[in-house]
């Protein structure tokens, strides 16, 4: 287990050696460098812009300018942002948190509502209850995140005035107090709940097949013959079965929050690094895009990575080899 | 045949009847499945009508008309006009013809491409195989969405922006195809059939394409639904972020993006309700073919 756990990752270099090719070529291809987005040719000396160009090495040979992005990148260079005028690394670092904030009550707001509906179906199926769930399921998972994002600010945001609809934080909030990470938690509800509903209609369906189907199980009828509560055999012995096989899409839900926090970020104009993303494609700002697509990649590999782990420690008939 | 039981009527009761094949079982069981059912017919008809949207209404879709800016749903305008003044209802129809478009088309270089892998490397097995899957694997490591973004940004303007959305989308997302197509030709080439075909000299095209294919079908035009409705909340969302279908191009995506703006969003729901309902019953009833085509093909679900 260890032992292909440790050579999947050492596995990941070489994906990480190619994926940086491949967004080092795709940012040499896009239109522009970062000095026509930024300089205007009318005021400035146009020689002055050949001089610069060819002093920060934009003249030099393809394979000699990624060398030299590449070493720099690993080292922890990622180079400065042609927008902000600040490295890369401290633009990330702002917006990381909300990211991260994001990504984490998400997944939390998933597990909970995936728990007790799940559960509530699997325990009561074929019931009118049941039905209803069943129908919101099949609503979350047809319904495409960016419309979902738009009803919720339409009804929760403007009709009722339950949540901000856009924002990480309330303007005049001291950083540290209650207050301030109350209005945060209030301001990434909604954008989370949104985020996580394609994975809470999947993980309650889940459930809630595995719980009918384990229900059946001979272990089940076991239990029953021997006088255990109903309330038990649910809670104690049919849970632990079937709430194990949900950790595997823990990775599969890193891969569902990168792509999804690109959009839901730009409903809400929520600051993180999705939107980041979005802008630094609009403003050519290179070291922060290419920054940004490695970043990204490397933590869908790591989802990835994590969800075929994972699959091995649950089911250990799977031979990892 | 017929004639020989005209004869025997006297005789046997009623000739041996004919079992059915693989597919009129599944079209007798989908066919019973009025919710899939109504899902198709819902589907046809949104296509049709989108298809033959120049025939159905005569506003003009492009131009912009001033005086006509975001008037409320009327007798003239059925669902209003949207920020520059254009009827919603036709651009509702004519980006229907779009989205529907694009996910059709995405989705066939999707199933061709991934069909034709997969296939080749669940086939030959071995170096080919690794090598393939390796490639698939590279392809799935890509965080999509970014990728697609990315790949937009720098062919924009360059090629026509609706095919490069189309080979842009299809070249990055074939790679779960291929896994499933791979897997059920592993498993079905172990069969001894295949062997016969091995030993009497079929060709590896034949084989894969007379003998293979038609036995996994069914999970190809399963995963062809999923994919379908994938590839229109992937244009959608695309062209609602900006990135997707050129803004000139009514598609139903594009005609979402309006509602970023508080205004719109709060005050003028004619702009953005329609298109944003019509998606989602869309995708919602290509699901509902999707688990019905899944039943129907499944031989030990029992309706």
């Amino acid at each position: 287990m260890l032992k292909y756990a440790f050579r999947r990752i050492l596995g990941m270099i070489p994906m990480l050696f190619l994926i940086s090719i491949v967004v080092f070529t795709l940012a040499k291809l896009m239109p522009g460098d970062s000095f026509s987005g930024e300089i205007d040719p009318t005021k400035t000396n146009p020689q002055y812009i050949a001089e610069m160009r060819e002093k920060l090495g934009y003249n030099d040979p393809l394979p000699q300018q990624y060398f030299r992005w590449i070493g720099k990148f690993v080292e922890g260079d990622f180079g400065k942002s042609t927008r902000y005028k600040i490295k890369v690394s401290e633009v990330i670092s702002e917006k990381l948190p909300n990211t991260l904030l994001l990504g984490f009550s998400s997944i939390i707001i998933t597990y909970i509502l995936a728990f007790f509906m799940g559960l509530y179906s699997g325990r009561k199926p074929y019931t009118v209850a049941d039905n209803l769930i069943g129908g919101l399921n099949y609503l979350g998972l047809s319904i495409p995140s960016f419309i979902a994002g738009v009803f919720a600010i339409f009804l929760f945001s403007f009709t009722l005035g339950w949540f901000p609809s856009n924002g990480s934080i309330d303007i005049g909030m001291t950083e540290g107090t209650f207050e301030y990470w109350l209005s945060r938690l209030h301001h990434v509800f909604l954008p989370a709940v949104v985020l996580g509903l394609l994975s809470t209609a999947s993980y309650t369906q889940f459930l809630r097949n595995d719980i009918i189907e384990n229900s059946r199980k001979d272990f089940v009828r076991t239990a029953r013959a021997k006088g255990t509560t109903e309330k038990k055999i649910y809670n104690v012995h049919i849970l632990r079965n079937s709430i194990i096989p949900l950790i595997t899409f823990l990775g599969f839900d890193l891969v569902a929050i990168i792509s999804g926090a690109i959009i839901t970020e730009t409903i809400f104009t929520y600051p993180g690094l999705g939107q980041l993303f979005l802008q630094s494609v609009g403003t050519r700002d290179y070291p922060v895009l290419m920054t940004l697509t490695m970043l990204f990649s490397f933590l869908t590999l790591i989802g990835n990575l994590l969800a075929d782990i994972l699959y091995g420690v649950v089911d250990p008939r799977i031979r990892l080899d | 045949m017929e004639i020989l039981t005209e004869k025997d009527t006297n005789i046997s009761a009623a000739p041996p009847k004919k079992s059915s094949s693989q597919w009129a079982i599944a079209r007798k069981k989908f066919l019973k499945n009025k919710l899939a059912l109504t899902s198709l017919i819902f589907l046809i008809f949104v296509a049709i009508i989108s298809f033959l949207a120049p025939y159905i209404t005569t506003a003009d879709v492009t131009r912009i008309n001033i005086g006509e800016m975001s008037l409320e749903p009327s007798s003239q305008h059925w669902l209003g006009t949207d920020k520059a003044g254009r009827d919603v209802f036709t651009r509702l129809l004519y980006g229907g013809r779009i989205s529907l478009l694009v996910g059709m088309s995405c989705t066939l270089f999707v199933i061709l491409l991934g069909t034709l892998i997969g296939a080749v490397a669940g086939y030959f097995g071995g170096t080919v195989d690794s090598l393939l899957m390796r490639f698939t694997d590279f392809i799935l490591n890509f965080p999509f969405l970014v990728f697609v973004i990315v790949l937009n940004a720098i062919l924009f303007g360059k090629v026509n922006g609706l095919w490069v959305l189309i080979g842009v989308i299809s070249l990055l997302s074939w790679g779960g195809i291929a896994r499933i197509v791979r897997s059920k030709i592993l498993a079905e080439k172990e069969n001894e059939y295949i062997i016969a075909a091995v030993s009497i000299g079929c060709s590896p095209a034949k084989i894969i394409v007379k003998h293979l294919l038609p036995n996994v079908l069914s999970t190809i035009i399963v995963q062809a639904t999923i994919t379908f409705a994938s590839m229109i909340v992937i244009e959608s969302a695309l062209s609602f972020l900006g990135f997707g279908v050129p803004q000139e191009i009514p598609s139903w995506g594009n005609m979402l993006d309006s509602a970023i703006e508080p205004d719109v969003l709060q005050f003028k729901l004619w702009i953005w309700m329609p298109p944003a309902i019509l998606i989602t019953i869309t995708i919602l009833s290509i699901n509902f073919i999707g688990e019905g085509l899944k039943d129907a093909f499944n031989p030990k679900s029992r309706r």
